[in-house]
C-alpha cells in the first residue's frame, strides 16, 4: 500500500498542454476513424486520401511547391472524440474533414466563427450545397439528395412517373446520415405517387436486422434503397442474400458500394448496385503514380488488393479536390503559403473539366464539375456501380441528379437552419450568380 | 508536517460537526477554488477549455447524480444516460419555446422534468433491489433513447432528428450556442457545478441523506427505525435526476452544442457509472476525481507523443491510449476497491499521523 500511495502521489501532477508546434508546410488534418465500429469501411478511403498527398508530395515537392502536411486525429466516429480533435487542430488547420455527419453538424456552426472551411465530399448536410447561406462548408461532388435524385432515375429507368404505385422501402441507419435524404424521398413520393416505407436500423441492431427484413418480406416493397454505413451494409447484404430479395431491385448509395461488404457474399450478390461518384480504375495514370512514389516506396499503409477497391479510389478523388482546391487558392491569391479563408476562395472555385481531370491522371475515375460562390456542391452526378460476383463494375452512364425538383427544398431546409441559429451571417455578395 | 492537526481544539459539538474539522482541508480546499475561478479562466486555452475542463465538470456533476442514487441510497442505475437526454431535450424544447427566457433559469427548470422522469422509473424500487431494479432502469435507458427518435416534437421536426443549440446570451454575453466564447461558457458551467455541489454535500450530511445511507445498509432496518422507504427512495431518485438533468442540459448546451439521440445511449451511463464507481460511491470528491481519470486523461495522453516527438500514427495513438487506460482503471480497483475518493483519504490520514504512523 505504501509504495502504491506513493506512486500515486507521484503522477497526480500533469501538465496541461495544447496545440502542436507546426513544420512549414500546408497543413492539413484529416479527423479518420482507423478504429471503432465503422473502421472497415474508414481504414480504405483514410489509405487512398493520404496516399494521394504523399504521392503529391513525393512527386511535386507538394503543392505549388509547399510541401503538404497530411495528419490524422484518430476519431473512432465519436462526436466527443471528432470535437476534441477538432479543437486540438484547429490553430494551424487550413481546412477541416470532420468525415461523420455528427461531427460535421457540431462543428459547423463554428465554421463562421473560426473561419476554417469544412470539407466534407459526398457527405454532411444537403442543403450545404447553398454557399450563400453556409458560406463555410463544402460538400463537392454531390450531396445526398443528388444522389436520391439519381438512384430514383436509375430503378425508374429515366422516367420517375413509372415508379407510380410502386411502394419504395428506405433502409437506412437511424441517424442524423440516413435520415438526411428522408424529405427529398417523401416528397418525389407524394409528386411521383409511389409509396416510401422509411426502415430505420439503430446503431445497436447494424449487425443483426432481422426484424427489418421480415418487415420487408411482409411489406413486398418493389425496391430497396439502402443508406448504409459501416457493418450495417455487410448486414443488410447477407440478411437480403438469406431471404432472397431480389439483388437487382436492392440499391445503395455510394458510401454502402464497398467491396469488402459484398466479397462477404460473393456471387449470391451479384446484380446489387450501388449509386456513385466516383470510378476505381486502375489504368489510370494517377494509380501509376502513387504505385510508383507511395506504394513501392513502402509509405502506404493500403495492402495490394485494397488500391483497386472502390473506397480506395474515392480517397484519392476527394484529396485530388481538396489539392485542386489549394492549387486554385494559391493562383488566385499569388501565395503558395495559403490561409484558411483563401483556401475557401479556392474551393469555392473548383473547375474539373474534362481537360483538367485528364491532366491530373484522374481519367475515368470522376464525373466533370465545378463550383461558385452560391454552389458549395458542384452536382458531378454519377454512375450506377454493379456487383458482378467478384467486383464493382461500372452499369450506367453518368446520372444526373433532378436539380429542378431538389433547389426549392434546399433553399428551405438552407433557411430554417439558418433562423433556427440566428443571428446567422449570409454572403449577399453571392445573390447575382 | 502539512496536515499535522496539534492545536486545532474543538470546543463545540459544532466545530467538531463542521463541514471541515481540519483547517488544511479547507486550505486545500481554497486553492482549488482559487484555481478554478480565478487562474484556469485566464490561464487555459481553447482547447483547454473544450476537451477538459468543461467536461470534467459535467461529467463530475452527472456523476454526482447517479452517486446520490447507486452510492448514497444504494439503488443501482443503468439509465444515467437517458436521464441526461431528458434534462437536453427539455432545456431544448424550453429555450425554443420561450426564446426569451434566462438560460440559467431554462438549465434549472430542465432539472426538474427529468427529475419528473426519474421518480415514475423509481416506482419499481420500491418492490425490487439490487441487480433486478437495474434492469428496470435500463428499461428506462432504452424506452427514453427511442422516444428521443420517434417523437419529432422534440427536436422540433428537425429533418436529421438532431438537436442544435441556437445563440444564447444573458444579459448581452452570448453564453451558448457558436457565438460563445469558452470562458464565457466555462463560468456558467462552475457556477451551477458548484453550486449544485454545496447543496448535494449538505443534503448527503443532512437527515436526508442519513436516511439514503440506512437504507443502502439494510432497508428492513431502516423501516424498523422508522425510516419512511417511499418518501427516502423516491427522493433519491428525484434528487439524482435532477442533478443529471442539469448536467445533461449543460452536457449539449454548454459544450456539445448539438445532440442526435444516440449520444444518450448506454455507453453515456456507463461512463458516468465507471466515473461514479472509480471515484468512489458515497463519496463527492470522488466524482471529480473520477472524472479527471476517465474523461480528462485520455485527452491528455494522446498530446504525450506530440511533446516528446514521437511519431506515431494517430490511431495507434488510440490503441495506446485505450491500453492505459484500462490497464489504470484495473490497478486503482486493485489498490483500492472504494475508488479514488478512499485513496485520498487513506493518504490524507497517513499524512495526519505522519511521522510517528502506528
Amino acid at each position: 500500500m505504501k509504495h502504491f500511495t506513493k506512486l500515486a502521489l507521484a503522477g497526480a501532477l500533469a501538465t496541461v498542454t495544447a496545440g502542436a508546434a507546426m513544420a512549414e508546410g500546408l497543413y492539413l488534418p484529416n479527423l479518420s476513424y482507423r478504429t471503432g465500429p465503422f473502421a472497415a469501411t474508414g481504414i480504405p478511403l483514410m489509405n487512398g486520401q493520404r496516399d494521394y498527398m504523399e504521392m503529391l508530395n513525393a512527386r511535386d515537392g507538394g503543392i505549388g511547391g509547399v510541401p503538404v502536411i497530411f495528419e490524422e486525429c484518430e476519431t473512432g466516429y465519436s462526436t466527443e472524440k471528432g470535437v476534441e480533435c477538432y479543437e486540438r487542430t484547429k490553430g494551424e488547420a487550413l481546412v477541416t474533414q470532420p468525415w461523420s455527419t455528427g461531427i460535421t453538424l457540431q462543428v459547423l456552426p463554428q465554421t463562421n466563427v473560426d473561419q476554417i472551411p469544412i470539407l466534407a465530399p459526398g457527405y454532411g448536410f444537403s442543403p450545404m450545397s447553398d454557399g450563400k447561406t453556409f458560406q463555410w462548408a463544402f460538400n463537392p461532388p454531390a450531396s445526398y439528395w443528388d444522389g436520391m435524385s439519381m438512384v430514383l432515375q436509375a430503378i425508374s429507368g429515366g422516367d420517375l412517373s413509372s415508379l407510380s404505385g410502386k411502394k419504395i422501402a428506405h433502409l437506412h441507419l437511424d441517424h442524423p446520415y440516413g435520415k438526411e435524404p428522408l424529405p427529398l424521398l417523401e416528397a418525389m413520393g407524394e409528386a411521383h405517387g409511389f409509396e416510401v416505407l422509411p426502415i430505420p436500423v439503430g446503431i445497436s441492431e447494424m449487425q443483426n436486422q432481422s426484424a427489418q427484413w421480415l418487415q420487408i418480406r411482409r411489406e413486398r416493397p418493389d425496391f430497396v434503397i439502402m443508406w448504409g454505413w459501416g457493418a450495417m451494409n455487410a448486414g443488410a447484404i447477407t440478411e437480403a442474400v438469406k431471404t432472397r430479395y431480389p439483388m437487382d431491385q436492392f440499391v445503395g448509395v455510394w458510401w454502402s458500394g464497398h467491396t469488402d461488404d459484398l466479397q462477404l457474399v460473393g456471387e449470391e450478390g451479384a446484380g446489387y448496385r450501388a449509386i456513385s461518384w466516383s470510378l476505381p480504375n486502375a489504368d489510370a495514370p494517377v494509380m501509376a503514380d502513387i504505385r510508383e512514389h507511395v506504394v513501392d516506396t513502402g509509405k502506404t499503409l493500403a495492402s495490394d488488393e485494397e488500391l483497386g477497391e472502390v473506397f480506395y479510389g474515392r480517397g484519392i478523388i476527394i484529396s485530388a479536390i481538396l489539392a485542386e482546391g489549394i492549387r486554385v487558392a494559391q493562383e488566385m491569391h499569388g501565395t503558395a503559403e495559403i490561409t484558411a479563408p483563401q483556401l475557401r476562395d479556392g474551393l469555392a472555385n473548383l473547375n474539373f473539366t474534362a481537360e483538367r481531370i485528364e491532366e491530373l491522371g484522374l481519367s475515368g475515375m470522376m464525373a466533370p464539375f465545378s463550383t461558385s460562390c452560391a454552389n458549395h456542391t458542384g452536382h458531378s452526378g454519377g454512375w450506377m456501380i454493379e456487383w458482378d460476383g467478384t467486383q464493382f463494375v461500372q452499369a450506367s452512364e453518368l446520372l444526373q441528379a433532378d436539380r429542378d425538383a431538389i433547389e426549392p427544398l434546399e433553399a428551405e431546409k438552407a433557411a430554417e437552419y439558418a433562423a433556427a441559429n440566428a443571428p446567422w451571417p449570409m454572403n449577399e455578395a453571392c445573390e447575382a450568380s | 508536517m502539512l496536515y499535522r492537526t496539534t492545536g486545532q481544539f474543538k470546543t463545540s459539538y459544532r466545530t467538531d460537526q463542521a463541514l471541515f474539522p481540519i483547517r488544511q482541508d479547507a486550505f486545500l480546499l481554497t486553492i482549488i477554488l482559487i484555481f478554478a475561478w480565478a487562474i484556469l479562466p485566464f490561464t487555459a486555452s481553447e482547447f483547454a477549455f473544450q476537451t477538459l475542463l468543461i467536461p470534467v465538470l459535467i461529467y463530475a456533476l452527472a456523476a454526482t447524480g447517479l452517486n446520490i442514487l447507486t452510492g448514497y441510497a444504494g439503488q443501482l442505475s443503468l439509465g444515467t444516460g437517458a436521464f441526461m437526454g431528458v434534462g437536453a431535450y427539455a432545456c431544448y424544447k424550453l429555450i425554443t419555446i420561450f426564446p426569451e427566457m434566462n438560460l440559467l433559469i431554462a438549465v434549472l427548470l430542465s432539472g426538474v422534468f427529468s427529475a419528473g422522469v426519474g421518480v415514475l422509473f423509481g416506482l419499481p424500487s420500491l418492490r425490487i433491489k439490487g441487480f433486478y431494479l437495474a434492469i428496470a432502469t435500463l428499461a428506462a435507458q432504452f424506452f427514453l433513447v427511442w422516444l428521443f427518435e420517434k417523437w419529432p416534437w422534440l427536436y422540433n421536426y428537425n429533418a436529421s432528428g438532431a438537436i442544435q443549440v441556437p445563440n444564447v446570451d444573458i444579459f448581452g454575453v452570448a453564453i451558448a450556442g457558436p457565438l460563445a466564447t469558452s470562458q464565457a461558457q466555462y463560468y456558467f458551467v462552475l457556477g451551477v457545478v458548484t453550486l449544485l455541489t454545496v447543496i448535494t454535500i449538505n443534503l448527503t450530511r443532512g437527515s436526508l441523506g442519513r436516511s439514503w445511507k440506512a437504507v443502502r445498509d439494510m432497508d428492513i432496518a431502516a423501516e424498523l427505525i422508522g425510516i419512511n422507504l417511499l418518501k427516502a427512495k423516491l427522493m433519491a431518485f428525484a434528487v439524482s435526476s435532477y442533478i443529471v438533468g442539469v448536467a445533461g442540459a449543460l452536457f449539449v448546451f454548454l459544450w456539445r452544442g448539438a445532440a442526435e439521440p444516440n449520444l444518450f445511449d448506454i455507453e453515456l451511463s456507463f461512463r458516468v457509472l465507471f466515473i461514479a464507481i472509480i471515484g468512489g460511491l458515497g463519496s463527492i470528491l470522488g466524482n471529480y476525481l473520477g472524472a479527471i481519470l476517465i474523461v480528462a486523461l485520455p485527452v491528455i495522453l494522446n498530446t504525450v507523443p506530440e511533446l516528446v516527438g514521437l511519431e506515431i500514427k494517430s490511431a495507434t495513438v488510440e490503441h495506446i491510449n485505450v491500453m492505459i487506460v484500462g490497464a489504470l482503471i484495473i490497478f486503482f480497483l486493485i489498490v483500492e476497491p472504494h475508488g479514488l475518493a478512499r485513496l485520498w483519504q487513506l493518504i490524507r490520514e497517513k499524512l495526519i499521523i505522519w511521522p510517528f504512523p502506528h
